[in-house]
């Protein structure tokens, strides 16, 4: 374990010590539960902090301590009668944590109360007035297969899912083991290890048109680790691009496999590709702003065409 | 001496001063600085700056008003110091370290939650039921928010309203900050810009320069129902307004009214194709918007916009010639894309 910094050894004493004063001889182990702290470490506060005070430090001019009985007493500490207030990064984590978890899709009307009470409290006394000063969108999901995909990890079922896959444009059903159900850059995903291709799968939450839990349980697996949302499979055909400034977007928001400064603002990189849908989207998106240097010749002129031919225009070449 | 003894009388005799300190009177209060004037100096700056980062408001203020020359010292207003009291109780304090522990916040030390959490557990519950801290959910937080320094500043500038300042597409803006949100892995700043003397939506990846906040707190009046919620991304830009008009085929509806919004809806069909209208400050935005959906979506109007789209298919069609008609093309055949569930 790392030893705590000065800073965060300061920061807790300054919450610890208004509490203690506030609570006329508090149980050691209940100090120690509340700010998650161990007894040693907080005795080791605690005897520095009585050789704390003001000038010219007298035994009258410094804090008193008192260890007695598995009880604590702090006196003389009027400085410290009320915790530090909150840091503006403080303050947004509490406020962006508590507004994450009360914008979860649930199904029925269970909203946990305490917290909506608590994050209203804690924005009145930072100052922000009404609900909508911060919003956070997890993603869309339909509750009913939230909570049962959440449901069935908690007690390592497996599930049926009628999946959506985007790629192929196909419904199809499948039996998962779910191992973690989280949302990250504005969707909702399940991790799962699909029982039909035998092996780790990421799904989009949003594309599961419904779940069942099935009465056969699994054992979950160890520590899973960081879970990335985009994993290419060194299987995955590899496509190299030139991207102009306007397109630069490309490798900060996808997982690339390098880039080489070509000059003039051109990066050339090169993408792992599972899917042609995806690929077709990047292309157009990007215009001429990328140019396919190998590995998709023709890709984004067909699907150009096929868009075209929505708009009435029938290019002659084919 | 620790430098924690050596912090704890640094703040209680700077919260202990009704006037500011000089440097030496800090000197002599604060046990454990140095003799040696350099490393006092070292020593007084750092312990400063740590303070100040843990958010504890050591001011600047002139020593004697009256006798400018008598120079600047330091103290701490216990006004500005002290956390007012919430009046949570200990079943709020739960709660939010138990929402605390289900979200991740990437890119912002995560000891933000907990020193955060320490602060409001010191201020004291009201209520019998003690803050027993709660244990994070397996497998890690459930939701991961990317968060950094420049959404924090914003954050105390909509709680605090102060005018926020900050390089957006070029230009420097003024702008009353209304709110926050996060979509799609991105934070979003509604406000009124001084500049454009109109209300308008800044992602904050985009923002260049530091972003400042300027002024006294309370310096704009935040108008009542004023937008703050996520924006679509065709609003965020400086375009003239237009308003324009798709369909989506219903293979695709549902996914496009998730992301315009149900009041962008002017109409459905028999067979299930959706008609939407768009109001658009960012025309590219809306072509990537469009062109996402693939053959599932068209621009009906109006012209102007539409013909856009197809000029823009019409080019990117030119550009990708069978290999051999262009210059860089190698005679690769393309491989066939493999897929994936």
């Amino acid at each position: 374990m790392t030893r705590p910094s000065s800073a965060q050894r300061l920061a807790r004493l300054l919450a610890i010590v208004p509490w203690v004063v506030a609570h006329d001889g508090p149980r050691v182990s209940e100090v120690c539960e509340r700010f998650r702290i161990s007894e040693r470490e907080l005795i080791a506060d605690l005897n520095l902090l009585f050789m704390c005070g003001v000038y010219p430090y007298t035994p009258d001019a410094l804090i008193e301590v008192d260890l007695e009985g598995g009880r604590v007493w702090v006196r003389f500490a009027e400085w410290f009668r009320r915790p530090l207030r909150l840091s503006a990064p403080e303050g947004l984590a509490l406020v962006a944590a508590a507004r994450a978890i009360l914008g979860m899709p649930v199904a029925g009307n269970e909203k946990p109360s305490a917290l909506a009470s608590a994050v209203s409290k804690l924005e009145t006394v930072l100052g922000a007035g009404g609900d909508d000063q911060l919003e956070i969108e997890l993603g869309a999901a339909s509750p009913d297969v939230l909570g049962a995909l959440q449901a069935a990890v908690g007690e390592s079922r497996k599930v049926l899912v009628d999946y959506y896959s985007f790629g192929r444009d196909e419904t199809g059903t499948r039996v998962v083991r779910p191992w973690r159900v989280f949302s990250s850059e504005g969707h909702w995903y399940l991790l799962a290890w699909c029982e039909k291709v035998q092996a780790k799968r990421l799904f989009r939450v949003d594309r599961a048109r419904s779940v069942t839990l099935l009465d056969d349980h699994f054992e979950p697996p160890g520590d899973l680790g960081p879970v990335p949302v985009y994993e290419s499979r060194s299987d995955d055909p590899v496509v190299t691009l030139d991207l102009a400034p306007g397109a630069h977007w490309v490798v900060e928001r996808y997982p690339h496999e390098g880039t080489v400064d070509m000059g003039e603002g051109v990066l050339r990189t090169r993408l792992r590709v599972s899917s042609k849908a995806w690929l077709e989207r990047l292309l157009l998106r990007a215009g001429p702003s990328a140019t396919v240097v190998s590995g998709a010749d023709g890709v984004a002129a067909g699907a150009a065409r096929r868009i075209l031919a929505t708009y009435g225009h029938v290019t002659s070449r084919e | 001496m620790d430098r924690l003894e050596r912090l704890v009388n640094l703040v209680v005799a700077l919260l202990d001063t009704r006037r500011p300190l000089s440097r030496q009177e800090v000197r002599e209060r604060v046990g454990g600085y140095s003799e040696d004037e350099e490393n006092f100096h070292r020593n007084f700056e750092r312990d400063k700056d740590l303070l100040r980062q843990m958010g504890i408001p050591v001011v600047t203020e002139p020593i004697d008003p009256s006798r400018p020359e008598a120079g600047l010292g330091y103290r701490v207003p216990r006004d500005l110091y002290e956390l007012p009291d919430a009046g949570l109780d200990e079943d709020e304090l739960v709660a939010l370290g138990l929402a605390a522990s289900a979200v991740g916040f990437e890119g912002m030390a995560q000891s933000s939650t907990t020193t955060a959490l320490w602060k409001l557990a010191g201020a004291g519950g009201a209520g019998s039921s003690r803050a027993r801290p709660p244990a994070a959910p397996p497998g890690g937080p459930l939701v991961d928010v990317p968060m950094d320094e420049t959404v924090a500043t914003l954050f105390a500038g909509v709680t605090e309203r102060r005018v926020a300042r900050f390089g957006y597409n070029g230009r420097p803006r003024r702008v009353d900050p209304y709110g926050l949100s996060y979509r799609e892995g991105r934070w979003y700043l509604a406000g009124f810009d001084h500049g454009r003397e109109a209300e308008r939506s800044f992602r904050t990846d985009r923002m260049s320069g530091p972003v400042e906040l300027e002024g006294a707190p309370g310096a704009f009046v935040r108008p009542e129902g004023a937008p703050s919620g996520p924006v679509p991304a065709w609003r965020l830009g400086d375009d003239e307004e237009i308003v324009v008009d798709l369909k989506v085929d219903a293979s695709q509806a549902q996914w496009a009214v998730t992301q315009a919004g149900e009041s962008s809806v002017c109409g459905e069909s028999s067979d299930g194709t959706t008609y939407l209208r768009l109001r658009v400050t960012n025309r590219a935005a809306l072509r990537s918007f469009v062109l996402g959906f693939l053959d599932h979506a068209e621009v009906l109007g109006p012209p102007e916009v539409r013909d856009e789209v197809v000029q823009w298919l019409h080019t990117v069609e030119a550009r990708d010639e069978p290999a051999g008609h262009r210059s860089s093309g190698t005679g690769h055949q393309a491989p066939a894309i493999g897929h994936r569930a």
